[in-house]
């Protein structure tokens, strides 16, 4: 949220990162994924946790070894989805299916580092698969975009999955 | 229904109508998931009094409550008074669970404990003492896994084991600390029949090489390479399909490692093994202590059930109607291993099994066809087959089971119906046949 007395944003880098979202979803839309692996950091986080589903006055404390996750991607891994998507193997994908990407409530603050930010947003992954079937998977992202030579890149990608139950058979797409 | 054609286990051949009939399904429901010991929660899961755990048998809501006393009892998830779910949590601890609807109040012994007006608007005539959650028949453990079942003549969950516990020593006993299971429960919605997956896992090595293909050529450059020696046709003669066992089965290799030799850092999961080789061997003797411990085995008991040591998930399969199921994940790890392996057994479990699994993701749409495809007025009445390698299987020195060599066959398949039939024609336990084909008459001993 931001505060009441935030350290401007300028106008110009709202622009640009919410431009680079909309940018970034139409490339993954577009299976364009080498292009998408441009606006990353060398050093990007990709995370996708797995939520726990408590009653808020349940004092259980949390797992030991950790939630378990759905991503959690440096960008080795990241390119390693992208070589099994890209094999021609992978029979889920083809033909291929109708895939939209919403990108909507973006909210920019600053970062503790002065050439980072903080995004958030919410992605809305339409996809039509086989014959009539319709899925989405809704979501929001707290990412860090680092302004470096080459403009804004993603930092880190926190995402919060809103399904309890996965309800397709796989996440064949990016967040 | 009569089930005796839709099986042919002599010949290899189903009936594709039993993936979509809703007749058969009721009577799986009934003759299945209401007879069966079913998997209901690792001790791991709720290791304290008042810790409590969601989940389901066959398509009843279940709650597992870990008792005071520390023993474990279960409950239908359904007020007594007008059925409301009284827990929508997946897991917990409680002292007391209250129902939504008109605020009764259940302890985890399953009693009522409270009734909102029950002076002003039952007048004290209630009798809270024949109101309690109902209990599950029967909830026994074996070795940290949780069972539970609703059929009073249901034989014992040793006995109903049987010498699948063979296998199952491999995993749960081979370390003396024991075994757990790690973080939430992936939860995935499948449009598929929930014997569709179980029969993929207890047996079908031949989908590997081709289903899993593209992950397969990408994760060999991060040196999961392994993965294929052990279930790929790479290597047909490694290992063992072991049936048999009162409807349960194993599917393994045999060289000790494989389970552990595609993770992308190998080292730490070898030299864990190696040092505690010694251990494995003393308590479970030569032949699984030096074979078994470390290899990939796929472990499935009936119904629902499947773990693979290993790749380390663990998972059972929710029905949800014939057409549709929800499958459960979750990373295991036996507790002796370094917090570090166990980190990444977990990190590494989610990446190939998990719900974005670059090997899980590759399953389910065939799956979910196979189903579709038994739905038409043709199709139906088509038969599907599992005649691979039919009549090429036998007793094996040192091992239980009726087994055909090689990862690639669908000998485990052709049991796994065999025993779906046998449930479905019996009227009762008593009509259920009982065998361990080729047990083992002298056990190895349990300290060499
Ligand atoms: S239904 Fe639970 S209190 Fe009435
Ligand atoms: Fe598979």
């Amino acid at each position: 949220m931001l505060e009441m007395n935030p350290a401007p944003v300028l106008v110009e880098d709202m622009i640009a990162l919410t431009q680079r979202l909309y940018h970034e979803a139409r490339l993954l839309d577009a299976e364009r994924f080498e292009d998408w692996l441009e606006l990353l950091c060398d050093d990007v986080t990709y995370r996708m946790d797995l939520k726990r589903r408590r009653f808020r006055a349940d004092r259980s404390p949390p797992a030991a070894v950790g939630a378990g996750v759905v991503f959690n991607e440096n960008i080795a891994r990241l390119k390693l989805r992208i070589d099994r998507l890209r094999s021609g193997y992978v029979w889920a994908e083809d033909p291929p299916n109708f895939v939209r990407r919403v990108i909507s409530n973006v909210e920019i603050e600053p970062a503790d580092a002065e050439n980072e930010v903080i995004v958030h947003s919410v992605i809305v992954i339409h996809r039509n698969r086989i014959d009539g079937l319709a899925r989405q998977f809704t979501a929001g992202r707290t990412d860090r975009w680092r302004h470096g030579t080459q403009g804004w890149c993603l930092a880190a990608r926190d995402i919060a999955l809103d399904h309890a139950v996965l309800p397709d058979s796989n996440i064949n797409v990016f967040f | 229904m009569d089930v005796s054609d839709l099986v042919d286990t002599t010949t290899g051949r189903q009936k594709r109508t039993i993936y979509s009939n809703e007749e058969l399904y009721k009577q799986e429901l009934e003759r299945i998931f209401g007879r069966c010991w079913l998997f209901l929660v690792h001790t791991s899961q709720i290791p304290k009094a008042g810790d409590y755990f969601r989940t389901f048998m066959g398509e009843d809501d279940v709650i597992v409550i870990r008792q005071k006393d520390g023993s474990i009892k279960a409950f239908l998830n359904s007020c007594t008074h007008r059925g409301n779910r009284i827990c929508r949590a997946d897991r917990g601890n409680a002292k007391a669970f209250t129902c939504n609807y008109h605020g009764w109040s259940f302890a985890p012994d399953g009693s009522l404990a409270g009734v909102p007006l029950e002076n002003e608007a039952y007048f004290g005539e209630l009798d809270r003492s024949k109101l309690g959650l109902v209990q599950v028949t029967h909830v026994a453990e074996y070795k940290g896994l949780v069972f539970g079942c609703f059929d009073p003549d249901a034989p014992s969950l040793e006995d109903y084991l049987g010498d699948a516990k063979f296998f199952l020593d491999v995993w749960l006993d081979a370390m003396p600390g024991g075994t757990s299971l790690l973080g939430e429960t992936q939860k995935m919605e499948l449009g598929s029949n929930w014997k569709l997956p179980v029969e993929n896992v207890c047996g079908d090595g031949y989908h590997l090489g081709w289903a899993h293909a593209g992950a397969m050529s990408a994760v060999q450059s991060m040196d999961l390479a392994g993965l294929s020696v052990g279930n790929s046709s790479t290597n047909l003669e490694g290992g063992l399909s072991v049936a048999g066992m009162n409807g349960h089965m194993a599917l393994t290799s045999l060289d000790g490692i494989s389970g552990y030799a595609f993770y992308p850092e190998p080292k730490p999961m070898m030299d864990y093994l190696e040092a505690n080789r010694p251990t494995a061997i003393e308590r479970l003797g030569k032949v699984r202590g030096e074979q078994l411990w470390g290899s990939q085995i796929n472990i499935t008991i009936f119904p629902n059930l499947q773990f693979l040591p290993g790749l380390n998930w663990f998972r059972v399969y929710h029905p949800k109607g014939p057409g549709k199921l929800e499958q459960w994940t979750w990373a295991m790890v036996e507790n002796d291993m370094p917090d570090e392996m166990q980190a990444a057994i977990l990190d590494n479990q989610c990446l190939t099994f998990g719900l974005a699994g670059l090997f899980d993701n590759d399953d389910g749409d065939n799956l979910a066809a196979c189903t579709e495809q038994s739905r038409g007025w043709r199709t139906a009445q088509m038969d599907v087959f599992t005649n691979m390698a039919l009549g090429r299987s036998g007793p094996r020195d040192g091992f239980p089971g009726d087994i055909a060599a090689g990862l690639v066959s669908e000998h485990n398949q052709r049991y796994f119906y065999r025993r779906w039939q046998e449930h479905m024609q019996a009227e009762s336990w008593a009509e259920v046949p009982t065998y361990n084909i080729n047990s083992l008459s002298v056990e190895e001993p349990e300290n060499a």
